[in-house]
């Protein structure tokens, strides 16, 4: 992966020329690793495409083109786009990550971060027709907000409980989406 | 002048008192979303799809109406308040926005910005009206291989010409073309690249891929490198506009309109383009020295265009069917989900909800002028909520908008692979919007090649048979060939100046 070297110290101006934002120019970083996985991921996907569109079964009323030809085509079309990226991106090409009003571009990937929130967000959806929708939505509003550096867990997990119950009520009473609510929450707002 | 009376018909479908509640509760949402970081009308939109469900068209559409306008909106007052770079088509207004706010006249900025945006969607809009029909005559005759030839141009459109690196966009492109084939064929009934999920069958959820990506995603990138330590607002007091600001502001207005619209318009939509010029001009033509130093101009410029740009991307949904930003592909998808298909007959067949759309285009953008100069004080507010809750609230709502869809915790699953898809995609400079063209439009697409190549027994030459398909098949090459040869081009203009 990428190494998140802080930027050298020599003091940023804040506001860049328009052809400076245009132009975005990349500081040479060494060869991205993470990029190179991902363009072989989608040349892979292409090879894949068009081994798998080999293995649709062809109905026999089709005559010209049928369920395989499009599959070809956007086979085809991924393993040129995954090659050719892969071997600028080995050859040093780098893309400017995207930029946001809260993406700190000098600070070091937090991957401890990304981990907590993606289980955290595996978890709820597994417990979600268990313990019902607020209740697992408020574990994992606690757990992101904890991994993002909010202190304490108690305020992260009562601002989550009272959110998500709010949410439900709305959705589900007044809108009628389904969400489980869990047997608590179905039992005190049955007469709802 | 039929289209005025439909216009006028419009109008009074759109404002009984129901009709405007939905364009409300849109335009505060949408100004809501839009001023929070980390979302974007895109992603509103797709969190509302399920909603479609229960809602008729016309209400629906009258609040994507203002949620539209609305992101734009909330858009430019975080660029301007926010001393931190955001979204790509609001750079250019944040460059001026946020030295005048430093200057303590961001209340002046705001205004012109909040003008401006009215001013640039009432023109685009009104244009929206006039061009639609002239378009849709045009465009009736048009068959399945000119139809492809459109969406081929789309896609090129929106990979290449938009975003840094045309490759990367391409990439992006071909994520989304794979995760529309994932399903069942339309036209003969087969199953494909299902893995044997019984879920898969009925196709990947526009709704999850557009929140995985775009929420989602997002989270993960932000919660890679979060921005630690308080949020820093900037004050929105100070005087509003002046007597002179007024009449430094209203040419750079239109101008900045009159380079937004055709580029929203012409299937090459984006706002980045038109504003990015807006400002170059505007700086040009300035007689004030004031630049670099917070002038009003280039606020006032490149938000006209960023909203007239929005207007425009309308008229080749409307009258095509062919989205060219992700807002108006998650939009094309709402068509899609109340089985409306979206192309030149639309105006003819839905004719009442689409003017009913476009008159509370009109009223959406009245709201905000009215509404968001005096509520200033609350989106600062929002602005101002700590991050950690606000990503674990975006987080919240992804789930609730893509476990309503199907009730499938299946969903949730793929909605964490995509995300993480959408986190990788961030972080080395992919877009997301071509995806979420692809897997709209691809199968789209796909339809009517297949249609066109049925029709005229597997010959290829059918899909330049037309001269429309030919011009519309020779702009999509120029639109790959042209952006690295101005680039090119540019790079050697822009040094000395």
């Amino acid at each position: 992966m990428s190494t998140g070297e802080p930027a050298p110290a020599a003091p940023r101006t804040r506001t860049p020329e328009p052809w400076e934002v245009e132009e975005a120019g990349v500081p040479r970083r060494p060869r991205n690793w993470g990029e190179l996985a991902l363009s072989t991921l989608l040349l892979l996907l292409g090879v894949y495409l068009v081994i798998g569109a080999g293995g649709i079964a062809i109905p026999g009323s089709s005559n010209t083109v049928g369920p395989r030809f499009f599959p070809y085509l956007v086979g085809a079309a991924t393993i040129v786009v995954g090659g050719v990226l892969a071997l600028r991106v080995l050859r040093g090409d780098q893309g400017p990550e995207e930029a946001g009003e809260d993406v700190d571009p000098d600070a070091k990937t937090s991957w401890r971060a990304v981990g907590i929130i993606a289980l955290a967000f595996l978890a709820h959806a597994l417990l979600i027709n268990v313990i019902g929708w607020p209740l697992s939505v408020t574990l994992m509003f606690g757990v992101v907000a904890w991994a993002l550096g909010s202190r304490g867990i108690i305020r992260p997990l009562l601002t989550g409980g009272i959110v998500s119950v709010v949410v439900w009520l709305v959705f589900v009473k007044a809108l009628g989406v389904l969400l489980p609510g869990g047997i608590l929450l179905e039992l005190a707002t049955g007469w709802l | 002048m039929d289209a005025f009376f439909q216009l006028a018909q419009g109008f009074a479908d759109a404002v009984t008192p129901i009709n405007l509640l939905f364009a409300l509760i849109g335009t505060l949402l949408g100004t809501a979303v839009g001023v929070l970081p980390g979302i974007g009308p895109a992603m509103t939109v797709a969190l509302l799809l399920p909603i479609t469900y229960v809602l008729e068209p016309t209400g629906a559409f009258i609040m994507f109406a203002g949620i539209y306008y609305g992101g734009m909106y909330g858009g430019s007052t975080t660029s301007i308040l926010l001393n931190t770079p955001g979204e790509s088509s609001s750079i250019m207004t944040a460059l001026e926005g946020n030295l005048m706010a430093k200057a303590g006249r961001g209340a002046a900025a705001l205004g012109t910005a909040a003008i401006g945006s009215f001013v640039a969607g009432t023109i685009g809009t009104l244009l929206l009206a006039l061009v639609a029909p002239a378009v849709v005559t045009l465009a009736v005759a048009i068959g399945p291989a000119d139809y492809f030839a459109l969406a081929l141009l789309a896609f090129v459109a929106v990979s290449t010409v938009l975003g840094a690196s045309p490759l990367r966009g391409l990439a992006s492109l071909c994520i989304g073309l794979f995760l529309g084939l994932v399903g069942t064929d339309l036209l003969t009934g087969q199953q494909r690249f299902t893995f044997r999920i019984p879920q898969l069958a009925d196709g990947i959820d526009v709704v999850v891929v557009a929140v995985a990506l775009f929420a989602v995603g997002e989270a993960l990138h932000v919660a890679s490198r979060l921005r630690h330590g308080p949020v820093e607002v900037m004050s929105s007091s100070g005087s509003f506009m002046t007597r002179e600001d007024f009449r430094r502001s209203w040419k750079p207005w239109l101008r900045g309109t009159a380079f937004g619209f055709p580029f929203g318009a012409l299937p090459a939509g984006g706002a980045e383009i038109p504003t990015f010029l807006s400002y170059a001009t505007e700086r040009r033509l300035s007689k004030h020295d004031e630049f670099g130093r917070g002038a009003i101009e280039g606020v006032a410029g490149p938000e006209a265009a960023n909203n007239a740009a929005a207007a425009g991307v309308l008229v080749p949904l409307l009258t095509l069917g062919l989205p060219t930003s992700a807002t108006a592909a998650i939009l094309l998808a709402a068509f899609q989900g109340y089985g409306i298909q979206p192309g030149p007959t639309l105006l003819t067949t839905e004719s009442s909800l689409v003017w009913t759309l476009i008159a509370s285009l009109f009223i959406g953008n009245t709201m905000l002028l009215v509404l968001n100069l005096p509520l200033v004080g609350v989106w600062v507010k929002l602005l101002k909520i700590p991050r950690p809750y606000l990503y674990a609230g975006i987080l919240m709502f992804a789930s609730l908008g893509s476990y309503a869809v199907n009730a499938d915790p299946l969903d949730l699953v793929l909605l964490l692979v995509i995300g993480l898809l959408g986190f990788a995609m961030r972080r080395f400079g992919w877009p997301v919007a071509p995806a979420v063209i692809g897997l709209i439009l691809g199968p789209v697409a796909e339809t009517n090649l297949r249609r066109a190549l049925a029709i005229s027994d597997g010959d290829v030459s059918v899909l330049v048979s037309s001269p429309f398909s030919i011009v519309v098949l020779v702009v999509a090459v120029l639109a790959v060939v042209g952006p690295p040869l101005l680039r090119r081009f540019r790079r050697r203009e822009a040094v000395p100046a």
